[in-house]
């Protein structure tokens, strides 16, 4: 069954600008679905029409077999949303607000405590409850979001951007919780700046530029369709190079490219090709300096898709890539 | 139906925390009405002295304003709320939720009626002290669900510009509103001594029903006949006004 | 130093009409203000030691001035304030120009908003019957003193700004607008106020203003009203002016 399902969906701007310009999607039921795409490509129209904020001036789309346009009250009670920017009422506590959230979503009056008690407790604010918002952290807030979004248990949850601007302790907490929920059945729509959270959690991905989907699949299978992975090697001795490059030449499908002492070539089998190459070089007494087989990203993916790097790429690499301390986050 | 009144329950207390939360945020709203009643009594209180003006006190005579104004000014702080709410996203929360859309309405709406009790009875405790005559508790009982109904349709009011603009730039539009409204009617004097123009204004007016309706028990008796067009001219404003701003969160989202 | 307030005094103006919504508010609260009291109040020249008008209009037109410039000064405040938050202020600071230029180009706003001000309320109150007795004479009697008086309210929304640096502090201000009007005699005689505010509005210079915009506009021009007219409205701007330029070197004292 689909969970989300899209046919020709549009959205046009008064002046004619279409927003979102015939989008397809099909999104099984208990998949995660990263839904990527360059600022300004329609990510969050297409996100807003599919949680019934935004009616749609083309196609249809249903969310959990209900209409969006037609239907939306039943889509509601169906729909997890946790918002971009988690816009939450600083002046309340972390229980009251998801208490409200319960009783908003009809939820009996008998059960509201025990739920929300249950909810705080999962996202680990229990320590917090009972402090106003406004002292919450980035982190604690997006996790109050996250229990707001499912205090009536909904079959679809969406996620815009849950981890933008948040530290990578915060980060890894909240993709464990979306483990935790695919474990459960349910499905995620998750839009995101950052390809490494795409490659993470996705089942499936699909990328939106200027208002259309241009590519869509599992990760592995996007970065299999642009690129085999590549082996660089770098030498010792750069004299070394042409004896080198003849000698490496049968390896891959081509003739090894070059650059100072470096080679560079694709290859089948990924790390299983890296001993067979040593071994000739070893052979033929060209000493290496380092050996690296590169995967294609899903990066690669995007820029040949859309021309353009993902703009939360760097970010995403600052945050992985340089030891930033923990943020000690009050509980 | 049980869901829906709880809906409109917590939406109200949640509302309440703006006034009971944030320290000194309703000090203008409560102190305003009272100012501009307490100067107006001030600057033209020898206007009762004219023949022809049923109250022989002027301060008597505006209190009712100063209570409508109070009610109006609360209205229109919704509405600001309200703009606010959509510019920080959390509007958006709101109209995901499975409810009925007039339930949210109504749980905004029925906060202002709730919190123009504050303004109200700050200016009704100045006015007595100031000598006006207490109104007798069944004067009292017309009065106060007509301020708070008064504040309730404001309050549409500002949500139906909120919904339109989407912005707190709209705040000047929601309080002239509720200025045009309650002051251009038999405000200042009785009807026979407005100016022409005036009193045609203010028979068209139907806010001036309920203004007379507020003010009886303060100048005289309540009476059938003062009660019953006030109530329904409320009722009539409320319907229409809460259906447009129904209409615009109808249109809003889908 | 002239050339640099002129200059930034044209920016403030360009921007104040850039602005409408914070423009708008100056001429539309007196406006609708000046027709309640008019509308509701009209019959009480009647009342015994009401002065000799033709009409209410006549001599509301003087108080909607005064209240106008007043909010004037509040928006004056207001746009000093927000230049501050957005930083433009810090650059106008570290600009090659005499700092004193900062104050006096906000004051050329405000003086040439305030004849704006005066002149539309004198045409409205044409159009809807009213008439300045003391002719052309009075019109510039009224320039003199609205302009004057109106740099004064703009020196010291001037001045709330540079203190307070936050433009909704300079707006919490607001209602105070009408606190110091309702004890003054600009709505109504001074004779015909009720205790205390007759007291307090004899040591009001609003009082004085708004009696020195009001003669020329409900008789021929009278030496006594009008000197006090100017001397309040002067003092107003004198004292305004000074607190200003004080409040612009404590602030750059502090940065």
């Amino acid at each position: 069954m689909s969970a989300i399902e899209t046919v020709g969906l549009e959205r046009e701007y008064r002046g004619g600008l279409k927003a979102v310009a015939g989008v397809d999607l099909h999104v099984q039921a208990g998949e995660v679905y990263g839904f990527l795409g360059p600022n300004g490509a329609g990510k969050t129209t297409t996100v807003r029409m599919l949680v019934t904020l935004l009616r749609p001036t083309g196609g249809r789309a249903t969310v959990a077999g209900f209409d969006v346009a037609t239907e939306p009250a039943q889509v509601r009670r169906r729909i997890g949303v946790a918002l971009q920017e988690a816009s939450l009422d600083l002046l309340m506590t972390g229980r009251e607000l998801v208490e409200l959230q319960a009783t908003l979503h009809g939820i009996s009056p008998r059960d509201v405590a025990g739920r929300t008690q249950e909810l705080i407790e999962r996202v680990g604010l229990t320590q917090a409850q009972d402090r106003r918002v406004a002292t919450y952290s980035g982190g604690m807030r997006r996790r109050l979001d996250l229990a707001m979004a499912l205090v009536h248990e909904p079959e679809v949850l969406f996620l815009d951007e849950p981890t933008t601007g948040l530290d990578p302790v915060s980060r890894l907490t909240l993709w464990e919780e979306v483990r935790r929920l695919k474990g459960e059945g349910t499905t995620v729509f998750l839009t995101t700046q950052y390809l490494e959270e795409a490659d993470q959690l996705a089942d499936r991905v699909g990328i939106i530029n200027q208002g259309q989907i241009v590519a869509e699949g599992t990760p592995a299978s996007l970065k299999a369709e642009i690129d085999r992975p590549r082996l660089n090697v770098s030498l010792v001795d750069p004299d070394r190079l042409e004896q080198a490059r003849t000698l490496l030449a049968g390896f891959g499908d081509e003739r090894p490219s070059t650059e100072n002492a470096d080679l560079s070539f694709a290859v089948d089998g990924g790390a299983k090709a890296i001993a067979p190459v040593v071994r000739a070089l070893d052979d033929a007494g060209i000493d290496v300096a380092a050996l690296q087989v590169v995967e294609p990203s899903l990066d690669d993916v995007f820029v040949k898709k859309t021309g353009h790097h993902l703009e939360g790429t760097d970010a995403a690499a600052d945050a992985h890539g340089v030891a930033v301390p923990p943020a000690v986050e009050p509980a | 139906m049980t869901a829906n009144l709880l809906i409109v329950r917590a939406l109200m207390f949640r509302a309440l925390n703006e006034i009971t939360r944030v320290p000194g945020a309703a000090i203008p709203g409560v102190l305003a009405p009272t100012i501009f009643m307490v100067g107006l009594a001030s600057v033209f209180g020898k206007a009762a002295n004219l023949p022809g003006f049923t109250s022989e006190d002027f301060l008597t005579f505006i209190v009712p304003v100063g209570l409508l104004q109070g009610a109006g000014f609360t209205g229109a702080a919704t509405g600001v709320n309200l703009a606010r709410d959509i510019e920080q996203g959390w509007f958006d929360r709101l109209l995901l939720c499975p409810s009925p859309r007039a339930a949210l309405l109504s749980g905004i709406v029925a906060s202002a009626g709730l919190r123009s009790l504050l303004p109200g009875t700050f200016l009704f405790i100045v006015a007595v002290l100031l000598g006006v005559d207490f109104p007798g508790f069944l004067e009292l009982l017309v009065a106060v669900p007509l301020v708070m109904g008064f504040a309730c349709l404001m309050a549409c009011w500002g949500v139906i510009l909120a919904l339109r603009f989407r912005s707190q730039q709209a705040a000047p539009l929601m309080q002239m509103g509720n200025f045009i409204a309650v002051l251009f009617s038999t405000s200042y004097a009785p009807k026979e001594l407005l100016a022409n123009w005036l009193e045609v204004f203010a028979t068209f007016n139907p806010v001036t029903l309920i203004l007379e309706g507020v003010r009886q028990g303060f100048v005289g008796q309540v009476t059938w006949a003062d009660t019953w067009p006030a109530f329904l001219s409320l009722a009539g404003l409320l319907a229409i006004f809460g259906a447009l701003a129904v209409r615009g969160l109808r249109r809003y989202g889908i | 130093m002239i050339r640099a307030s002129v200059a930034l005094g044209r920016r403030g103006l360009r921007n104040a009409f850039r602005r409408p919504q914070f423009l708008a508010p100056l001429i539309i609260f007196p406006t609708l203000f000046l027709a309640v009291n008019v509308g509701g109040l009209n019959r009480t020249t009647d009342l015994p030691g009401f002065p000799e008008v033709d009409g209410f209009l006549d001599f509301q037109l003087a108080a909607a001035i005064t209240q106008s410039l007043m909010l004037g000064g509040v928006s004056s405040g207001i746009a000093m304030a927000l230049e501050i938050e957005g930083g433009f202020f810090d650059r106008m600071v570290a600009a090659p120009i005499p700092r004193t230029a900062i104050v006096l180009g906000r004051l050329i706003t405000t003086a040439v908003l305030a004849v704006a001000q005066i002149a539309y309320f004198v045409v409205l109150g044409l159009v809807f019957g009213a008439s300045i007795k003391g002719g052309f004479e009075g019109l510039l009697v009224m320039l003199g003193i609205g302009t004057l008086a109106g740099i004064g309210f703009g020196a010291i929304g001037t001045t709330l700004a540079l203190r307070a640096k936050s433009a909704s502090t300079v707006q919490g201000i607001f209602p105070l607008v009408f606190v110091v009007l309702f004890i003054s005699s600009a709505f109504f005689p001074r004779a015909l106020l009720s205790s205390p505010s007759d007291t307090i509005a004899e040591y009001n210079p609003l009082s004085y203003i708004a009696d020195g915009l009001r003669d020329p506009i409900i008789s021929t021009v009278n030496a006594a009203p009008v000197l006090e007219g100017l001397a309040a409205a002067g003092l107003v701007a004198v004292a305004g002016t000074a607190l200003s330029v004080l409040a612009l070197r404590g602030r750059l004292r502090d940065a």
